[in-house]
């Protein structure tokens, strides 16, 4: 089985099928009375992921080891996991799947074609892993930290499709908040806005609990290799950083009068955090994590 | 009910005249509730975001001279930043800042004051449940019904419906209350606690615990004598030595490394051995509350003969090329006995390749372990790389605490995704109202009981109600 051929076919068809499955939603959105794009758009993320999905596989079988070594690896997998995003919350709220895909998809296509077409093909090989990174620790800090960027990036840009379709409007009052309070009484039937603005939150309420459990398995893992669960490398104090401008917007989200706009702000202030904290640290090029990275 | 109801950061500004009439009144009107404040617990995380990222811009802990070459006076950085500047604001150490430990000590404050005034009597509230006695209150809810009846048992089989969807169901009187997700309550109480305990256990570690390195050949023993870093409380064993047996390196077939590997004893002030293990990176030796870390390595010395004679040794000296920073290590061994000639050796690893330089500095062999060579007239053969492991011994007893705050963390957080959900229902003049609130997942909740009101049967003349 040539699997370095294979690999080169899938992450190509990814990159193929998040251009087209992009279109396909954008389209769905600006026609809204035609289904079909949108439904063509959910079958493309779909058949992304599974390529994804074998791509990785396929990566393992040939390394030997679970497929997170450098970042050619981290960034498919980060891909991976916002098409896997985008497919369950398209499940969760089938009423604004073409916003869903609409923001996701330009995301994962994004990355997929950082990956592979911009870094160069010694990035790409898989590398043998550093002494430091043999531990089963590995698999289990570094797969739930790219979950939960995934997850955090997809609750940030969909707060930002809630700023667009929100723009304009200096107070939204939303029906359904996290205090229960609304403005007008009415059963069921929460819009356009007020439905983004669940999303958002219940994307980002996935990815935080994610990336506290990723920390803290950094941190325990730290412990039990370097006898220090926390030493303020760039990496570490970033991921803090993202933790904490995350906090503070699940804290407006009860504030009362912050309703609408402002969380929807600080969250997608966040999708910038959650970038140079996975990539920025890393250009860097210093600390305990540049393992197998740039290095 | 469970609502926020939050005074607005203004409102405290008076709290300075407040200062005068009290500090009772001052701390439990004015103090407690600015720290329990949404607001200023926003602010102040996203303060403390803000300011962390000056230390990943800033090396850390540099040398003075450091800061000297990299934050000049002329022409200093955004006109400001000298390298005085930058240690006298403690940017050279900002996490031991105080201002920064202020920040963390606010937000444990924050923490607390959250914690009791806000959250406490919020769950307090939840676990005190009521009815609804007027179709008006229920009318106020985000999610409300009105369905027509023409029997009482609308509300027996809502409640039915509730209990099958995992809700709690109280029901009485044609007046029903159902909830489900109350962990999703308790979730962010034992997050704010957790963290507590991890900035407690944090204070513990830094007050009592020490921290220190040691670079030990094999074949060596060493005393936790000195160390680096210790709190003022720390306790350093002094009644045992750890002996380096031997360290090694594994390495791939190509050549780079696998495994760095010490095999340690812990023996007491007698010689006896009382405990024995080979570390690894990720694989410690803990005794006695220290903890044992494969950090670093060197190489300590070479062992050779030459010709027939005993076995003996040099130390190997690091160097380093200044071109490419790649590190090598070298000795000079003589071959004459008034050491009037001689030749240089090199190894860049541990593996037993050396490379043999003469006087003039010409590449004359490369030699392997055990395999002897001919140098003027003599037979060198290189025995043995004496390695030295490098150490990382600590000691944290604040580690159980922060851990303890690691596992309830994680344990809130997953909680808190949880939804809190409430229905009330009431039947009076055969109209069955329903209503329902929830604080996570709106949309999802607002179809759920949509789908739930829809079942419920409503009044058509003739038809019975099957009694649940």
């Amino acid at each position: 089985m040539d699997l370095i051929g294979i690999q080169n076919i899938l992450d190509n068809g990814a990159f193929a099928t998040l251009l087209l499955t992009m279109a396909l939603f954008w389209l769905g959105l600006a026609a809204p009375q035609t289904k079909l794009f949108t439904q063509l758009g959910t079958v493309g993320m779909a058949i992304a992921n599974l390529g994804l999905a074998a791509l990785l596989l396929a990566r393992w079988l040939e390394a030997g080891y679970f497929p997170l070594s450098n970042l050619y690896e981290s960034l498919l997998f980060i891909a991976w996991g916002v098409t896997l995003a985008g497919l369950g919350f398209q499940s969760q709220y089938p009423r604004v799947q073409d916003w869903i895909g609409s923001v996701t998809a330009p995301v994962a296509l994004g990355i997929v074609a950082f990956a592979a077409l911009s870094l160069p093909p010694s990035m790409q090989t898989a590398q043998p892993l550093v002494p430091a990174l043999k531990s089963n620790w590995l698999m289990m800090h570094v797969s739930v930290m790219l979950l939960s960027y995934a997850a955090l990036m997809t609750g940030s840009v969909v707060a930002i499709a809630f700023l667009w379709v929100t723009r304009g409007q200096s107070q939204v009052v939303l029906k359904g908040n996290s205090l229960g309070i609304i403005g007008s009484s009415s059963s069921g039937g929460l819009g356009l806005g007020d439905t983004l603005d669940n999303l958002s939150y219940r994307a980002i309420g996935l990815g935080f609990p994610l990336l506290t459990i990723g920390i803290v398995s950094g941190g325990v893992w730290a412990n039990e290799a370097w006898g220090s669960y926390w030493s303020w490398d760039a990496k570490e104090t970033w991921s803090l950083i993202v933790w904490l401008v995350f906090a503070a917007y699940l804290h407006t989200r009860i504030t009362k009068g912050w309703q609408g706009r402002r969380p929807a702000i600080i969250a997608s202030c966040g999708f910038l955090v959650v970038w140079v904290c996975y990539l920025g640290v890393n250009l860097l090029g210093k600390g305990l994590h540049s393992y197998g990275w740039f290095f | 009910m469970t609502q926020i109801s939050d005074k607005p950061f203004h409102k405290s500004l008076g709290a300075a005249t407040l200062l005068l009439r009290g500090p009772r009144r001052f701390w439990r009107h004015e103090f407690l509730p600015l720290l329990a404040n949404l607001q200023v617990a926003i602010a102040l995380l996203l303060v403390i975001a803000f300011f962390s990222i000056a230390g990943t811009v800033i090396e850390q802990g540099q040398s003075w001279d450091y800061y000297q070459e990299h934050y000049p006076e002329h022409p200093a950085l955004f006109g400001f930043l000298t390298a005085q500047v930058l240690v006298a604001m403690g940017l050279d150490r900002v996490y031991s800042s105080w201002w920064y430990l202020t920040l963390l000590m606010l937000l444990a404050a924050s923490l607390m004051a959250c914690t009791w005034t806000r959250q406490m009597p919020m769950l307090r509230v939840a676990r005190r449940w009521f009815y609804y006695q007027k179709p008006e209150s229920i009318a106020k809810l985000p999610l409300h019904w009105a369905i027509t009846q023409d029997t009482d048992s609308g509300i027996e089989s809502l409640g039915q419906i509730l209990r099958q969807r995992q809700f709690q169901v109280f029901c009485q009187e044609g007046r029903l209350y159902a909830r489900r997700g109350l962990v999703g309550r308790i979730g962010p109480i034992l997050v704010h606690v957790s963290l507590l305990l991890i900035l407690a256990g944090a204070v513990w570690g830094a007050t009592t615990g020490f921290l220190t390195q040691a670079l030990v050949a094999s074949g060596e023993t060493f005393q936790l004598a000195q160390v680096l870093e210790r709190g003022p409380w720390a306790r350093i064993p002094q009644n045992w030595q750890v002996r380096v047996n031997r360290f090694w390196i594994e390495y791939s077939p190509s050549g780079a490394v696998e495994q760095f590997y010490s095999d340690l004893s812990v023996v007491d002030r007698q010689g006896q051995e009382l405990k024995r293990e080979t570390i690894q990176v990720n694989r410690p030796l803990r005794f006695d509350g220290v903890t044992f870390y494969q950090a670093n390595w060197d190489l300590a010395a070479v062992k050779f003969t030459l010709n027939q004679s005993p076995v003996l040794q040099l130390p190997l000296t690091k160097l380093r090329s200044p071109q490419n920073g790649s590190q090598v290590w070298g000795t000079w061994i003589p071959t004459k006995t008034d050491l009037s000639a001689g030749v240089s050796l090199i190894t860049p690893d541990m593996q037993g390749t050396f490379l043999i330089y003469d006087e003039a500095g010409q590449l004359q062999h490369t030699t392997h372990l055990g395999e002897g060579i001919t140098i003027n007239g003599i037979t060198l053969t290189l025995r043995e790389v004496v390695g030295a492991t490098g150490l990382q011994i600590k000691s944290d007893p604040g580690v159980p605490l922060v851990y303890l705050g690691f596992a309830l963390l994680m344990a809130g957080v997953v909680m808190s995704y949880v939804s809190y959900s409430q229905v009330w229902a009431l039947t009076l003049n055969g109209v069955l109202h329903v209503g329902g609130k929830t604080n996570r997942a709106a949309v999802h909740f607002a179809e759920e009981l949509g789908a739930i009101a829809e079942t419920i049967p409503a009044a058509a003349p003739g038809t019975p109600i099957a009694h649940p």
